[in-house]
């Protein structure tokens, strides 16, 4: 951890600005300017560990709580909820230090209009670790605020007042906080307060139900695709089969006349039909003839032929001691893993208006900010003209990283003068994934006569994750030399080891790969894990007791060590195999968050089976224990998911499978009947969770199976 | 065309100019019930589940001709934050939804389940409930699954049924 | 001849068992022949298009031998676990009916017809020659009960047979195969191979 931690520094007083009024009766809005130039510390570390603060623009003032005459707390939340949860620990940081309760605040998400926009996105597990100081500092100085008001009020001086349940009292007299805050136009603004102690919370820390739980659970209509405007249109846009085909021309005459279809639109980077209903627009979209120009054929073997650690470019990332010494008894070992997708159940899609010189934009969006800037440039737009809606997201995973659907939704609108609403086939959706990018990596060891490591090296080839993102600056990469997404999970996290190098290798691939929950972790890990498998079963240790030997007592490793003995603890972890249940151990270090996971598994008829799956995880101050374990829970069956069935394969540069199914995912009967997870605090701040927990599952499973058989899975999908 | 059928106990009757038009986008688009959910238009993935006639369908491939007559229930329908589906109860005592957009198709896959078998087993589970959900809350589903067969049995009255 | 021994004591088992049928369901019409002496060139030929048809994928995909119903051209075994059932429909509550209506669905892909389900158990033509697909279907014993002429109107009649001509496009829009030979042929075979005795040939 830096040192200078920007998440340490205090919000501003004289940063501090407040607006009355916004059109509703009793209603406070506070805004304020927090951080400004985001990157700014050792990059290496920062592209490791993806710790980032929340990073607002700067610029503007940012609306982030109202107070509504009937006495509730709108919290204008500038991350976006995608089920990992964030809503709900963002309402109970605010809750706690505003000192109101759980029914007495709301979250929504900020509207770009509102000024609270986080210039990066929604992703990179940050999102409460983040928020962590600036939230809770900005609700306590928005109660000292009100307390003020309130002090004016009862006639009486601030420090007799207490606050609770959205309620001021002092000497018998009670005020709730909306008659508190009515008609204030002047407000004083206090120092930042101090912040309360972690023992201190009633919510912080609790198994809070999720704040969005209802909404769910009842069918409420909040995702993107549910958005809805008067006379709104359905667009659908016209894309081709194969990667690396570009636009020669277009035949629309036939879905011109097809029933409901209101106007062809034909822009120079893409074709696309407006039509009355959703039907109609598909049906019209299939009887537009594109005439394609593919360069040539692709096939998967093409691809995991040029994906290989040697070629392209190299980066050493990792230096410690000397290089292995290729001379001596070298343990190699080599690992892949495939192409996957995201496969999120909501298609990405969009509601956009552009009226006049205003355009609206509804969507399921990880980037509000970037959105908003693709959407005004193309429009010819100020940013300010463009107020971008973000709704709930029926899935993230990384695959709303990029929005051009966004673009394309604006551009028809304007054409046709009204809302338009498009979203895309599922076929497109597999085919025009931003992939989680295949890998290859090369592992080797040497051990000295006492079975201990001497020198380790691990070479890995990933396709894109970060390099060319728009979401990052280009810096960043050319400064590293290496992608920030691959490399996540790469590092060796064995920090007793004293020879160690680690050198990631890059080649461009034809098609589009990019962000994947977790990004890097869950094939490097996955190379890692079973490596030290194999590394302790040649040394003739036990894998739990070879790991923590190879661990230094600093921060890192005492944490890492805890996770890796809560682990087999709870798990009674041993070799032996009991039932036909082989257990299998791993663990990894993510931004941070160190994770351990046992996996007990079988096989029925050749087919690995998960029976239970033990996970100690350390995310530092867990701010809702359950939403944690529910990520925790998620990544597992995901990482089952991904470990066991997923790929995507290239034939004659098509993309295949197109649904699910034929791309298989786990389904109920797949997921692990038991998921016990143990939550330990190394730390008193929260930090990254959604992603950590879907490192170590895949190693976990084919370290068991490794026992059951007596044989090494190295490629994903594992196949026994 | 014209066909009429009962949407959660209310009687339509819906000019429709294509009755081969899926019935999800007359549910969602025309009946503004955004509820049922539009995940693969292809009926694998389960996200557009409702009932129809009591029986579990997958409405993304379902002409809306076919309901001419029938009786559907969308999770709107299912019950309401004042008086909750037992599948409803359990998944939010068992605080089941992440992301939250497959979960409908999922509690009407699951209230169709336990009318047919009302204490299911793990295996029935397995073969029955074949949605997909990308969050991975199928853990905690399966919690839900066998609390809400617990919660209707309880909410019977043994002297009326 | 041993073998041909077994064969003829076992056709009389089924011919013994056919007459105890035969006198609840009244039939007398058609006989199953059990030899190849009475083959004519015509038979052969109508008993060839007939099982062109029969053993193609878009029949033998319904008729399982692991209670598993198979799709597509490769004969995979259907996404999501999905098998035979108390019923020949699936399971309790997700069922053929789920997802498979009385039509195709063309925005789905997904395939309909009449009664959509599996063949019953015992109809189970997967990895069976054509000689042993005729012989299971005019088996009363493994063809449901059916006399010849059930049988007859089962091959030439029965909507979900002949949606094989009529199989929709698949998920991807694109039309699924139909067998190698035409509705009107098919059916004229069939009731012609019917006409001159039911004959199998000997493999």
């Amino acid at each position: 951890m830096s040192k200078t931690n920007k998440k340490g520094k205090k919000v501003s007083r004289r940063k501090f600005l407040v607006r009355g009024g916004l059109g509703t009766l009793g209603v406070l809005a506070v805004g304020t300017y927090l951080f400004r130039n985001p990157i700014r510390r050792n990059i290496l570390a920062y592209a490791n560990s993806m710790d980032m603060a929340y990073m607002g623009s700067g610029m503007e003032p940012m609306i982030w709580f109202e107070v509504t005459s009937d006495n509730q707390i709108i919290l204008h939340s500038p991350k976006v909820e995608m089920g990992q949860g964030t809503f709900t620990g963002l309402a109970q940081m605010a809750a706690d230090e505003l000192d109101v309760s759980m029914n007495q605040i709301q979250i929504v998400h900020a509207q770009t209009d509102t000024g609270n926009i986080d210039t990066f996105s929604t992703g990179g597990s940050t999102s409460v670790a983040g928020l962590w100081q600036p939230l809770r500092e900005l609700a306590a100085t928005m109660r000292e605020m009100i307390k003020v008001e309130g002090a004016k009020k009862l006639g009486v001086s601030v420090n007799e007042i207490s606050s609770e349940n959205a309620q001021l009292t002092a000497a018998g007299n009670s005020i709730t906080y909306a008659d508190a805050v009515k008609d204030v136009t002047e407000w004083e603004v206090p120092n930042t307060p101090p912040l309360r102690d972690l023992k201190e919370y009633k919510f912080i820390g609790k198994p809070i139900a999720r704040i969005d739980l209802e909404a769910k659970v009842f069918g409420d209509p909040i995702f993107g695709l549910d958005a809805e405007m008067p006379d709104m249109l359905y667009g659908a846009v016209v894309r081709p089969d194969k990667i690396g085909a570009t636009f020669v021309s277009s035949d629309t005459s036939a879905a011109e006349s097809m029933p409901g279809v209101v106007q062809i639109i034909q822009e120079e980077d893409f074709v696309g039909v407006v039509a009355r209903s959703y039907s109609e627009a598909e049906n019209a979209k299939q009887a537009i003839k594109v005439d394609w120009s593919v360069e040539r054929d692709w096939s998967s073997e093409e691809i995991q032929a040029i994906l290989q650690v040697g070629e392209g470019n190299a980066s050493l990332i990792q230096k410690e001691g000397s290089d292995i010494d290729d001379s001596s008894e070298v343990i190699e070992m080599e690992f892949s893993s495939p192409i996957g997708a995201h496969a999120q159940i909501e298609p990405n899609g969009v509601l956009a208006y552009v009226n006049g010189d205003k355009a609206t934009i509804h969507i399921s969006t990880q980037v509000v900010n970037l959105t908003r800037k693709e959407v005004a440039k193309r429009l010819g737009f100020d940013e300010v003209q463009v107020n971008i809606v973000p709704t709930y997201l029926g899935g993230g995973f990384g695959r709303r990283l990029h929005t051009p659907h966004a673009v394309q939704a604006a551009v028809m609108s304007r054409i046709v003068g009204k809302p338009v609403k498009y979203c895309f086939s599922r076929k497109e959706e597999f085919q025009h994934d931003m992939f989680r990018p295949p890998t290859h990596h090369v592992l080797k060891a040497n051990l000295d006569e006492s079975g201990m490591i001497k020198a380790i090296r691990h070479d890995f080839s990933s396709g894109d994750v970060a390099i060319d993102s728009p979401l990052l600056p280009g810096f960043v990469h050319s400064i590293l030399g290496a992608d920030v997404g691959a490399i996540r999970g790469g590092f060796c996290q064995y920090s007793a080891i004293p020879n160690i190098r680690t050198v990631s290798w890059h080649v461009e691939l034809p098609f589009a790969t990019s962000w994947w929950r977790s990004l890097g972790l869950l094939a490097n890990t996955f190379a890692w894990e079973s490596f030290m498998d194999e590394l302790a079963v040649k040394s003739g240790k036990d894998p739990v007791s070879f790991r923590l030997a190879h661990i230094q007592d600093d921060e890192a490793g005492t944490r890492l060590k805890a996770v890796i003995q809560a682990a087999a603890v709870k798990a009674n972890y041993t070799d032996e195999i009991v039932d036909g249940r082989a257990m299998g151990f791993a663990a990894s270090t993510d931004a941070g968050t160190p994770c351990a996971q046992v996996a007990e598994v079988s096989l029925k008829n050749g087919k690995i089976k998960v029976h239970k799956v033990t996970c100690a995880m350390d995310p530092g101050v867990a701010v809702n224990p359950d939403q944690v374990k529910a990520q925790c829970e998620g990544s597992i069956i995901m990482g089952i998911s991904a470990s066991l069935f997923e790929k995507m394969e290239i034939r004659n540069s098509e993309l295949s499978p197109t649904i699910y199914g034929p791309y298989q995912m786990a389904l109920m009967k797949h997921a692990p009947k038991e998921i016990d997870v143990v939550l330990l605090q190394g730390i008193d701040k929260p930090g990254p969770v959604g992603e950590p927990p879907l490192g170590p599952i895949g190693a976990a499973i084919a370290n068991a199976v490794y026992r059951l058989t007596g044989e090494r899975l190295t490629a994903m999908p594992l196949q026994a | 065309m014209t066909i009429s059928f009962q949407i959660n106990g209310q009687a339509k009757s819906m000019d429709i100019e294509d009755g081969n038009t899926p019935l999800l986008w007359v549910i969602r688009d025309m009946l503004n019930h955004k509820g049922t959910k539009f995940g693969c238009g292809k009926a694998a993935c389960g996200a557009c589940t409702l009932l129809i006639d009591g029986e579990a369908v997958r409405s993304c491939s379902y002409a809306v001709k076919f309901a001419a007559g029938k009786s559907i229930t969308t999770i709107e329908g299912l019950g309401n934050k004042e008086n909750p589906h037992p599948v409803q109860q359990a998944w939010i005592e068992e605080i089941v939804p992440q992301c939250g957009y497959c979960q409908p198709g999922f509690m009407m896959a699951t209230a169709a389940l336990l009318e047919k078998i009302p204490q299911p087993t793990d295996e029935d589970i397995d073969k029955n409930i074949i949605n997909v959900c990308r969050c991975g809350t199928y853990y905690r589903m399966r919690k839900a699954i066998h609390k809400a067969a617990q919660i209707k049995a309880e909410s019977i009255d043994p002297i009326n049924s | 001849m041993k073998k041909r021994l077994h064969f003829s004591l076992l056709f009389l088992g089924l011919v013994i068992f056919g007459f105890g049928l035969a006198s609840s369901t009244g039939y007398n019409t058609y006989y199953v022949s059990e030899t190849d002496s009475v083959e004519n060139a015509s038979s052969s030929e109508a008993f060839d298009k007939m099982m062109q048809v029969l053993t193609h994928e878009r029949c033998v995909n319904c008729h399982p031998n692991d209670n598993v119903p198979k799709q597509g051209a490769d004969s995979h075994p259907h996404y999501f676990g999905i098998t035979r059932g108390d019923e020949n429909m699936g399971y309790q509550a997700t069922n053929c009916a789920t997802c498979h209506q009385s039509e195709n669905n063309d925005y789905s892909g997904v395939p309909g017809a009449p009664e959509w389900s599996l063949a019953p158990d015992k109809m189970k033509w997967e990895g069976l020659s054509r000689v042993e697909i005729a012989k299971s279907m005019m088996d009363a014993e493994r063809n449901g009960g059916r006399t010849p002429e059930e049988t007859l109107h089962h091959l030439t009649e029965h909507e979900l047979v002949l949606w094989a001509w009529n199989p929709g496009l698949d998920a991807n829009g694109n039309l699924r195969e139909v067998p190698p030979v035409p509705k009107d042929e098919y059916i004229a075979a069939v009731k012609e191979w019917f006409e001159n005795g039911a004959v199998i040939p000997s493999e």
